[in-house]
This record gives structure tokens, C-alpha cells and sequence, in this order.
């Protein structure tokens, strides 16, 4: 039980440079010996990893049922106005990167907007851009 | 009439303030009447399925292997649902006090807590949660000094729907493609690493919990006959009061609960359809809600109590906005292993989106999303696939004539 799952590895890495770069998916192929394909495969697998680097910020706006009656379109416009990108894009000055998601799991306190590891809930366009405007 | 709170109660995030006297009892019993416990409460799975809690355990009781897991499945993404989370945020020592418990009555010595990624906060509050009990002794080696050892580890998933499907969910903490397995084997013959493994959602654990504290009989004389105990019910969509409330099973119906703990539909517009158990379910129209909660009233008029995540919707929606949204949702998640599944949901959702353009469907087109969505449900392997259709349709079900295309004259044919 001791030694680090593999999920928990890209956790890591990703969690360090912001994305799993290619020197490591090849040190992880090596380490667990196998292809590099096999550990491109998992990464991509997974939404919250990513082999490309992205802003440093990363807004995850949920679109989900409960989040879309409750207006999270108008959310994801003003967001995406404001930033100047398209859901899946990172901002030039690579600040932002927006992805517009499913569920985050706060259904009852909608739209909702993760930045990071931080959850943002009961938001309108206003509480939202000044959430944005405070991110440095 | 209101909430009957079990689960909810003693809320702390404090180990010392915790009192651990269902695992202390179970802990003096042998794994055997843990399970005949829960077996006579006839609690059944909260994740969503219903599958009934003490038959795995005592399945998985039987085997016998060097190592044996519980995995405690913390993966919540059913849209709509949000009440394991709740758990873990303000319960987290009773979720704990589950999984130990379980382990110890299926005799397993390995387990993990496997916790969304975007799950920040129940993620931190856990990683305390197993450093303090690692520290009082109550996981390790001689748990509070009994001979049971039990080892518990953390995993975050990294967002993916499907692996809280618990056959994704072990392909997940193996390191691979959350893809779901072909079943038979069973996880509970052959799981995580090819070892004997039981999978319980949250809830599920932590309601085993409670009936170990309680006892079988009085948590048993809780509910109806089918549906014992209490459940977690989640609120949201066009409600008033959203929230998690926690309900002794029929003892109010989904009107009363809509009403009642909801306090009805939010901004005084009419209620137009529920959908019970998050978007794998099917909907139930407004006339239909005077149903009471439980899971044989709700299968019984063609839907399922799911996790438990009731979407409350009202009449101000396009009936065909709503159906890309749901189809959306399974176009994106679907693990991509099944062909019907991965190209199907993709089917779906370019044909309601071209409904939307024009404005609603011909009766043939119906068909034809109709017999996509049958090819699904009867080729898929795994829950995901099986269910994915249901809103769709349940809707046209309900409401085909509101879906049609008006001025057609192919709409007719």
C-alpha cells in the first residue's frame, strides 16, 4: 500500500508544471514498463489532465441540468466575453483556460464555476467577473 | 411531517468528538452477524442501482482470497446529485465508521476511498480524516485494539463520469481507462487487481452505519416493506429551497417532498416534470408526482429512484434544449468501449440539435432517435449505456405532441 498509484502520479505531475509533459510520460512508461501509448492513453482518458500546458488559472464552468435551468449558458457567455476565449481555449497571456464541463456536483447551488481547486456557487455574471478580476 | 434525520445527525469534522460506538459494536460481533444485520435491515445500494447491500456483502464474505477489497465508490458526478458529498463534508467520521465496518464483515483487509477530483473539499477533509484515525488507531494494525487490520488509502479521480461505475472504477485505481468491464466475473469474485472486491457507494456505507448502531429491527421498521431506513434526497433545478433532506422512505410523496421541503417550485411558475434520480432516469410528469418515495413506487410508474437527485423543472423550458443538455451529458461521458454507446449518444445529440433548429421532430425521426436510443440500452455493457436514453424517452413518452414539428406535413406521417 505503500508505493503511489498511477493516478496519484499524474496527480503529481500535473499538479507541478500545470500539465504532464512529454519527458515524463516517458519516464512513466519506463518505470512501469510499458508503452508510451498506454500512458498517453490514461492521460487523455482523464479531463483533468492535460499534455498541453494551460492557463494558470483554469475556470471549469459546469453546464449540467440543474446548472443550465438556473442559467449557466448566460454564465458561460459573459465568462467567455470577458476572457476573451472559447470553451476548451487558453487565453494568450496564458492566464486563463476555460472548459465549459459537467457536473461539478454543487446541483443545488447554481451555475457554479470552479477556478482551480476552488468552487465558486450561486454566481451571476457579476459575482462571476469579479471572482475573475480578483485572480492575479 | 418533514425530514427524518439519521445520517444527517451529529454532524462534526472532529474525531474527538465522534462517538465510534457502531464500529465498537461491530467489532464485538463476528463478520457473519455484521452482514445478518444488514441483510434483515434490507438496505439497498444508494449509488443508484438498488442492488441490496447485505447479499454482496455476504457473496463476498464467501470468498476466500489472500487479499479481499472495499472500496468505498466517493466518484458523485449524476447530475443533480450532490449528497455524498454532503456526507463526506459534514459526516465524514460515520463514512468512515462504514467503511471499516464493511471491511470488517466481508473479511476485506485492503480498501480505498475513491473521491472525484473536483471534490476539493471532501478531498481535504478525508486526507485528515484518514491521518487522524491512522493516529487514534482505528485504521492500521489491531483497530481499537481488536484483531482486525484494515489498511485505507485515497484516491482522487481526475474527472471522468464512468468511473463511478464500479467496474471504470477499478480499472481507474489500477492506473488504466476508466472503461467499464464485461461482466460476469463480478467484482466480488474477481475486482481490483483480480482480487474479491466490494464496492459500496457512500451513502449505502454509511447508512450500514447507522444500522449497525440502531440495530436491524428498529432502522427496519423505518420505511416500507421494499424500502427500508431513510434516504438522501437532492433538490434542485426550478425549487425554492434546494438542498440535501433526508427522508424516512414512504413517508411523503414527491409532491410533499417538492412542497413541503422544497417549498415548490421557485419563483411561483408551474410545475412542469421531475426527474427522480438524476438524468439516467426517467421523467415524471407534474399529475404523476402523488407517488410515494420509495423504490417499488417509483419503479412502479416506469422510472427509478436512482441516487436519489430530484431535478425539479417547470414549464418555462424548451422541452428540446432540455433533451441536447441530457444528451450532451452522455455523449461526453460515455467511456467510448461500446460502439453503440460512444457513436449512438453522438447520434442523439446531433438529431435533437437539429430539432432545435427546426423547431421539433417528425414522428419519424422520433423513431429513429427512438430505436437509437433501444440499440443502446440493449448493446451496452455497463449502466452508463443502459440508461442513457431514458430522459429522452421518457419525454416523448410524455409529451410527444409538444415535440413535434408544427406546419409539416412529414410531421404527420
Amino acid at each position: 500500500m505503500e508505493e503511489l498509484s498511477f493516478l496519484e502520479k499524474l496527480h503529481n505531475l500535473q499538479d507541478t508544471y500545470g500539465y504532464i509533459p512529454e519527458r515524463e510520460i516517458s519516464n512513466l512508461a519506463e518505470e512501469a514498463d510499458i508503452s508510451r501509448a498506454k500512458v498517453f492513453g490514461v492521460i487523455s482518458f482523464y479531463s483533468m489532465f492535460y499534455t498541453e500546458p494551460t492557463g494558470k488559472y483554469i475556470v471549469r464552468i459546469c453546464d449540467s441540468l440543474s446548472c443550465y435551468v438556473n442559467d449557466s449558458e448566460d454564465l458561460v457567455k459573459a465568462v467567455q466575453d470577458y476572457l476573451e476565449i472559447e470553451d476548451g481555449e487558453t487565453s494568450k497571456d496564458k492566464k486563463f483556460s476555460l472548459e465549459v464541463v459537467e457536473c461539478l456536483g454543487h446541483c443545488g447551488e447554481g451555475p457554479v464555476m470552479m477556478i482551480n481547486n476552488k468552487t465558486f456557487t450561486q454566481l451571476n455574471e457579476k459575482k462571476a467577473l469579479n471572482i475573475l478580476k480578483e485572480c492575479k | 411531517m418533514g425530514e427524518r434525520q439519521l445520517l444527517k445527525k451529529e454532524a462534526t469534522t472532529d474525531i474527538t468528538e465522534h462517538n465510534f460506538s457502531a464500529l465498537e459494536k461491530a467489532l464485538t460481533m463476528e463478520g457473519a452477524e455484521v452482514v445478518k444485520e444488514i441483510k434483515e435491515a434490507g438496505l439497498k445500494g444508494r449509488g443508484g442501482a438498488g442492488f441490496p447491500t447485505g447479499l454482496k456483502w455476504e457473496l463476498a464474505l464467501a470468498e476466500e482470497a489472500d487479499d479481499k477489497y472495499l472500496i468505498c465508490n466517493a466518484d458523485e458526478a449524476e447530475t443533480g446529485t450532490f449528497k455524498d458529498r454532503y456526507l463526506m463534508e459534514n459526516v465524514p467520521f460515520k463514512v468512515l465508521e462504514g467503511i471499516i465496518i464493511a471491511a470488517y464483515a466481508v473479511g476485506a483487509n485492503k480498501g480505498y476511498i475513491y473521491i472525484r477530483g473536483e471534490y476539493s473539499k471532501p478531498i481535504k477533509i478525508f486526507t485528515k480524516v484518514l491521518k487522524d484515525a491512522y493516529d487514534e488507531g482505528l485504521l492500521g494494525a489491531s483497530i481499537l485494539d481488536s484483531d482486525f487490520n484494515f489498511d485505507l488509502r485515497l484516491i482522487k479521480g481526475a474527472g471522468a463520469y464512468i468511473c463511478g461505475e464500479e467496474t471504470a472504477l477499478l480499472n481507474s485505481i489500477e492506473g488504466k481507462r476508466g472503461k467499464s468491464r464485461t461482466k460476469p466475473p463480478y467484482p466480488i469474485q474477481s475486482g481490483l487487481f483480480g482480487q474479491p472486491t466490494v464496492v459500496n457507494n457512500v451513502e449505502t456505507l454509511t447508512s450500514a452505519r447507522e444500522i449497525i448502531d440502531l440495530g436491524a429491527e428498529e432502522y427496519g421498521a423505518l420505511g416500507t416493506e421494499e424500502s427500508k431506513g431513510t434516504k438522501l434526497v437532492c433538490l434542485s433545478g426550478d425549487i425554492s429551497k434546494p438542498g440535501v433532506y433526508e427522508v424516512e422512505f414512504g413517508e411523503l410523496t414527491i409532491r410533499e417532498i417538492i412542497e413541503e421541503l422544497g417549498q415548490g417550485v421557485k419563483n411561483d411558475e408551474q410545475l412542469k416534470f421531475i426527474i427522480p434520480g438524476g438524468a439516467s432516469t426517467s421523467i415524471i410528469p407534474a399529475e404523476k408526482m402523488d407517488v410515494d418515495y420509495s423504490y417499488e413506487a417509483i419503479a412502479e410508474i416506469g422510472s427509478s429512484l436512482g441516487s436519489g437527485a430530484i431535478i425539479v423543472l417547470d414549464d418555462t423550458h424548451s422541452l428540446l434544449d432540455l433533451m441536447v443538455n441530457v444528451s450532451r451529458f452522455f455523449m461526453d461521458e460515455t467511456c467510448g468501449t461500446c460502439f453503440p454507446c460512444k457513436d449512438g449518444n453522438k447520434q442523439l445529440n446531433y438529431l435533437l440539435k437539429k430539432a432545435v433548429q427546426k423547431g421539433g421532430f417528425t414522428k419519424k425521426e422520433i423513431e429513429l432517435i427512438r430505436s437509437i436510443g433501444e440499440t443502446i440500452i440493449l448493446s451496452a455493457r455497463c449502466g452508463l449505456g443502459q440508461t442513457s436514453s431514458n430522459f429522452i424517452n421518457s419525454i416523448f413518452d410524455n409529451y410527444q405532441a409538444e415535440v413535434l414539428q408544427r406546419g409539416n406535413e412529414d410531421a404527420e406521417n
